[in-house]
């Protein structure tokens, strides 16, 4: 297993404080791991005490992390904090070191609770098997399935083999990669509210822990009604001795502020907050991934990075495909909680947030949250909701939102959303960031687009060009076909002086030929080695809930209704009208960009 | 013949507004005079205009000591009246090259001129004339032309007919370069063909520098146009120093005004140099990073892979630093390091190429390395020295090759080393602008980039030839499931977007004289300073004889160049690893 280790790059920093790669190093401790699940802190806190003081955040959440089945108050870790920080983190520290030592005899059981849902058959399973097939997950490790339905073993397998796939660059060896993988998934039925099934689960579990230091994680993919209940029984009767214990959980994060407090109350009754990882997969995008690289790691573009270079941001999110017979969830929280006040909220913050100190998950999620924080909450005149309606092309006819099965007649819920919202603080004020997400649109489609500014005093001014909509352009494009373009106006080569807008571009396809990892299994894989940069505090979750739940309660308390726009469609045109308030125009929409 | 204008609308500017044509008059005046008289008068774009503008700018002060507004005014009365001209019997261009048998001539002016004509970028009326000493007829002469001429890849339809026109209009004439006599003869055929029209003359002289002042006494004398204008295209060298080219200077404005004197420097009728201002200027995102405060270095690399290969004789007289640093390297730094002009009109834009040009330090014997190339051998192949041309002296001391670190002490540029570079018979043909940007302060991924963080710095490369681009090196993420990092091309490659041919510099600065567009040539003053910075170390090369560091035939020069940039911690961005 030492030689498949380097194929696994592994998800550290390739020059963490010691000088050797985390992976080369950890081969030479333990030659018989290829991917071993170090808690980066480990390192950085050693290396860095100086650090230690910026690192209020972190000492807390360290302390958090002890892995007893946990029940105390927040309050009281708190004091615990203030009483003794340095025994926590050596306790800490030292469990990491015993894991290292030990590393042989440490285990980690993956749970999914709720196995035979939809995520975990097209995401979480593929995306384990993925980091299993890169040699990213540990020698030992065990992945259960749990969930209402009576299945054996074999079904369980039968069922997760369906939809895995094997990486395009790397198809050798796949399907008995695929048997290996299958021949450690097992299953555990039983109800989501039964102390005693998780009892049992747990038996199942120590099964195959055999002893091993016992690591364990749960991903709940399930509905959030079931959340408590499941969290619950989990911690009581299923979790670790000895090891860690995280709980991955999915939006939706409560309904609004009240709702999430909520929620976040219930979950710290049974878990503390660094166990609790809370997923937003497009964290997990390569070029979001990218973004922070792209602002800190280059000069060119951190001096544009202000109000006084950009003119606005927009950040949009489009699907081709409507709710198709499963608006039943989406109908009760609209395309806003869906997709707005996490996925897009979350660039945003990433985008605007000033230099963190490190790269720590504590510092970069400080900077996120000032950011949040800073930002007014969204008034009803900048958003602009729309519902698909139904539409025929082509002689095929499209059903609107509400000719959904699953969605009653008179919904309003917004498939689309266009809002603007802006950042008080001196980097961005006035710069309006806008967001637009929508369903049954004519494209799929997730991007950021920066419009710059115009040159003042521009010297080309007489050539023709409107100065507004000749600006400069960057435009990350998550997916589909990840890209970074920046819009620059050059001259058409030729005996005249006439400009051109083109773009300096970098399409990932063109230069780079492997395939690009889903989300999920990063994600995954950042749980495991308890890497939480990617995933959302309570205190972002909770700035994220007071921007939009007014806005959210006023629009079900007027009964605003959407605007129409037909399935298929570029959206309804309130978006324009919305951006033309503030002096914008979607990047997206304009003409020039379809020739491109 | 309205037609024919229209297709050269590749010329032409999208027209919006009037305010627009002010500076869009230049390009178009002719076509309006000769092609649209009856355009309504208020559209009419006027020159003095444009006197008033220029007239306007306390820096013009050198160029009206030159006599330049007196003799705009000058220009500007012939402008109107040809503009009356054209209204009666039109006006005619007539085109003489002299030194029509020359190399230059067959190789880059008549093929310009070709695609000009076919382009329909040239007035309705013209005539070209060749004029040397061979006796040849005019059948000769086309007989010769002809040979060179090439058609636009992007449209070869009627191509042979084009030509046909084009060498009809094509005329011999044979004369001494110091004869009198020669040139009024010279001038009874361009009368001849000018055929009571108004006449506008354009001299380009393709010969040598002994023979410059000659020829232009003769012509200005005795074949200037005598209601037209008259104008001048010199190539280089402009002199071998400070003293030999302003006594050149002295000659030439004996007998023409600066404002005739269209001082060629091909390069920078380059596609990607013109561009260069377009970069800086038309867009946002880069003027802010244009100062030493984000830029660490630029680079100016001129590569050739071939060496004089029996022509050695111009050259050795010369050498690189006089051949293509003092001015092509030069050129493209000022244009590079300028402040922002006050408009795009010529004079505006060679102020601030002067102030440039007068802000450096003038250039040291410590900042420069010179080489020549040996012979070397590979695969079988012997590929000779530079000595080894029969028409350069055995023991010839003249640089093949030179690299120099050039100082701009103004408040912009202080301290960012520009570095220059240019060799003959290197192992790539190449001629491009690198600009290096400052590290990341504080970069929050420095354990990445290891402990060298300058090698991963951004770089924006503008490359003029060959496969013209433009691309900025950045740093992204590999995308996978660890962070590594890896510098990447946010790119422009012109072949991919623009898949038309880019025209030849010498078509655009052919254009720019015939239409009186002076931005794309040197003004005196640009020559002085240009030969003030470097006269010094040449001279001093000459008088202590400096060897220069040997190199073999198409290897990446001497390593002497490597050690001086290294002096201002610099690396050369053309010869790492990462650009081979």
């Amino acid at each position: 297993m030492a030689l498949s280790s380097p194929k696994c790059p592994s998800s550290q920093f390739a020059l963490r404080p010691s000088p050797a790669p985390r992976s080369q190093r950890v081969a030479a401790a333990s030659s018989s791991l290829s991917c071993p699940p170090i808690p980066r802190r480990l390192f950085s806190k050693r290396v860095s005490s100086q650090s230690r003081a910026n690192r209020r955040w972190n000492v807390a959440s360290v302390h958090d992390a002890r892995t007893l089945p946990i029940s105390p108050a927040k309050e009281i870790d708190l004091k615990k904090v203030e009483n003794g920080v340095s025994s926590a983190i050596s306790a800490e520290e030292y469990r990491d070191l015993a894991g290292l030592s030990t590393r042989e005899n440490s285990t980690v059981s993956i749970t999914v609770v709720g196995a035979s849902g939809d995520l975990a058959k097209k995401k979480i399973f593929p995306a384990l098997f993925a980091l299993y097939y890169e040699d990213c997950l540990p020698e030992h490790f065990t992945i259960f399935g749990y969930a209402r339905s009576k299945m054996t073993d074999t079904e369980l397998r039968n069922m997760v083999s369906k939809t895995l796939t094997c990486r395009i660059d790397k198809r050798e060896n796949c399907s008995e990669k695929m048997e290996q993988f299958l021949g450690r998934c097992f299953y555990h039925s039983g109800q989501y509210d039964s102390e005693e099934n998780f009892a049992e689960l747990d038996k199942e579990i120590k099964k195959h822990e055999a002893g091993r230091l016992s690591n364990r994680l749960f991903y709940l993919s399930i509905p959030p009604n079931i959340f408590m209940d499941v969290v619950k029984c989990a911690s009581k009767s299923a979790s670790s001795a000895n090891g860690w214990t995280r709980v991955i959980v999915e939006k939706p994060f409560g309904q609004d502020s009240e709702s999430s407090a909520a929620l976040t109350r219930g979950l710290k009754q049974f878990l503390v907050e660094d166990q609790i990882f809370r997923i937003d997969h497009y964290l997990g995008k390569e070029l979001v991934e990218n973004l922070s690289v792209l602002r800190f790691s280059n000069l060119v573009f951190e001096p544009l990075w202000s109000r006084q270079y950009i003119r606005n941001v927009q950040l949009i999110f489009s699907e081709d495909f409507g709710t198709e017979g499963r608006g039943g969830y989406f109908d009760n929280y609209g395309i806003i909680r869906d997709i707005m006040q996490n996925h897009l909220l979350q660039m945003l913050a990433l985008f605007a947030m000033e230099t963190p100190i490190s790269l720590d998950a504590e510092d970069i999620r400080n900077e996120k949250v000032k950011v949040l924080r800073s930002m007014k909450p969204l008034q009803l005149e900048d958003v602009v909701i729309g519902q698909y309606k139904s539409h025929t092309k082509g002689g095929f006819t499209y059903p609107a939102y509400t000719d959904d099965k699953t969605v009653p007649r008179d919904s309003l819920t917004p498939t689309f959303a266009a809002a603007v919202l802006f950042i008080d603080n001196a980097r961005w004020d006035g710069v309006p960031f806008l967001m637009k997400a929508g369903k049954a649109l004519h494209t799929r489609r997730t991007e950021i687009r920066v419009q710059f500014r115009h040159v003042p005093g521009n010297l080309y001014r007489s050539f023709g060009t409107d100065l507004d909509r000749a600006t400069n352009e960057l435009v990350i494009r998550v997916q589909p076909d990840e890209a970074i373009y920046l819009k620059i106006n050059n001259k058409i080569p030729g005996l005249g002086m006439r400009l051109d807008r083109s773009n300096l571009n970098l399409l990932y396809a063109a230069r780079y030929s492997k395939e690009i990892p889903d989300a999920y299994e990063r994600l995954l894989l950042d749980a495991i080695e308890g890497e939480r940069r990617l995933f959302i505090r309570s205190d972002e979750l909770e700035a994220a809930w007071a921007l939009f739940t007014p806005l959210l309660k006023e629009l079900e308390e007027k009964r605003i209704a959407p605007e129409l726009y037909p399935y298929g469609s570029r959206g309804p045109v309130g978006a324009h009208y919305l951006a033309a308030k503030h002096k914008i125009r979607w990047g997206d929409l304009s003409s020039e960009h379809y020739k491109i | 013949m309205v037609i024919c204008f229209h297709s050269c609308d590749s010329v032409a500017f999208p027209t919006s507004s009037l305010q627009h044509e002010r500076s869009l008059s230049r390009r178009r005046r002719w076509r309006w005079l000769t092609s649209a008289p009856h355009l309504p008068s208020g559209r009419q774009p006027t020159r003095g205009f444009q006197i008033k503008n220029s007239n306007g700018h306390p820096l013009n002060a050198a160029s009206l000591q030159d006599g330049l507004a007196e003799n705009l005014s000058a220009e500007e009365s012939v402008e109107k009246r040809s503009k009356d001209g054209s209204k009666q019997n039109g006006s005619t261009v007539s085109i003489t090259v002299v030194g029509a048998s020359g190399d230059l001539a067959k190789k880059k002016i008549f093929p310009a001129l070709f695609a000009l004509f076919y382009e329909d970028c040239l007035p309705k009326h013209f005539t070209v004339f060749g004029y040397a000493r061979s006796k040849l007829t005019d059948e000769e002469l086309r007989n010769m032309i002809s040979k060179t001429l090439t058609c636009r890849i992007d449209k070869r339809e009627n191509c042979n007919d084009k030509m046909e026109q084009f060498l009809q209009r094509c005329f011999y004439q044979s004369g001494q370069y110091g004869s009198e006599e020669n040139f009024v003869e010279l001038d009874q055929k361009l009368r001849e063909k000018e055929a009571g029209k108004l006449p506008n003359r354009l001299f380009y002289l393709s010969i040598p520098p002994n023979i410059f002042v000659d020829a232009v006494r003769c012509a200005s004398h005795h074949a200037s146009s005598p209601t037209g204008w008259t104008r001048v295209i010199v190539e280089k060298p402009f002199g071998r120093d400070s003293e030999s080219s302003a006594e050149l200077t002295r000659f030439l404005k004996q007998y023409l005004t600066e404002d005739q004197i269209f001082r060629i420097d091909h390069y920078l009728g380059k596609e990607l140099v013109e561009n260069l201002s377009v970069l800086r200027f038309s867009n946002l995102v880069f003027e802010p990073l244009w100062s030493r405060k984000y830029i660490r270095n630029v680079q100016l690399i001129f590569s050739e892979d071939f060496g004089t290969e029996g022509r050695g004789g111009y050259f050795d007289n010369y050498g690189i630093i006089r051949d293509i640093m003092q001015n092509h390297l030069l050129q493209i730094l000022a244009l590079f390091a300028m402040e922002t002009p006050v408009s795009l009109d010529a004079e505006d834009i060679r102020n601030e190429k002067v102030k440039v040009l007068r802000s450096m330090r003038t250039l040291k014997l410590d900042d420069v390395v010179v080489g020549q190339y040996k012979g070397h051998t590979k695969g079988g192949k012997s590929y000779p020295a530079y000595t080894d041309d029969p028409t350069v002296p055995k023991c010839s001391l003249t640089p093949t090759f030179a690299a120099a670190a050039l100082f701009i002490d103004n408040a912009r540029w202080d301290d960012v080393p520009f570095l220059m570079k240019a060799g003959k018979a290197l192992h790539t043909r190449r001629a491009e602008i690198r600009v290096q940007f400052r590290h990341v302060p504080g970069n929050l991924y420095k354990r990445n980039f290891g402990t060298d963080l300058d090698k991963a710095t951004n770089e924006l490369v503008i490359r003029v030839q060959p496969d013209e681009a433009i691309y900025l090196k950045i740093n992204n993420k590999i995308p996978g499931l660890s962070m590594r990092l890896d510098r990447s091309n946010l790119n422009l490659l012109y072949s991919a977007r623009y898949p038309r041919e880019i025209p030849d510099a010498y078509e655009r600065l052919l254009l720019d004289a015939i239409e009186g567009e002076r931005r794309l040539f040197i003004r005196s003053d640009e020559l002085d300073a240009a030969w003030a910075l470097f006269t010094p170390v040449l001279k001093e090369l000459e008088y202590k004889k400096i060897a220069p560091e040997l190199y073999p035939y198409g290897s990446r020069g001497p390593v002497g160049a490597h050690y001086l940039a290294a002096k201002y911690n610099v690396r050369w961005g053309d010869l790492s690893s990462e650009s081979s």
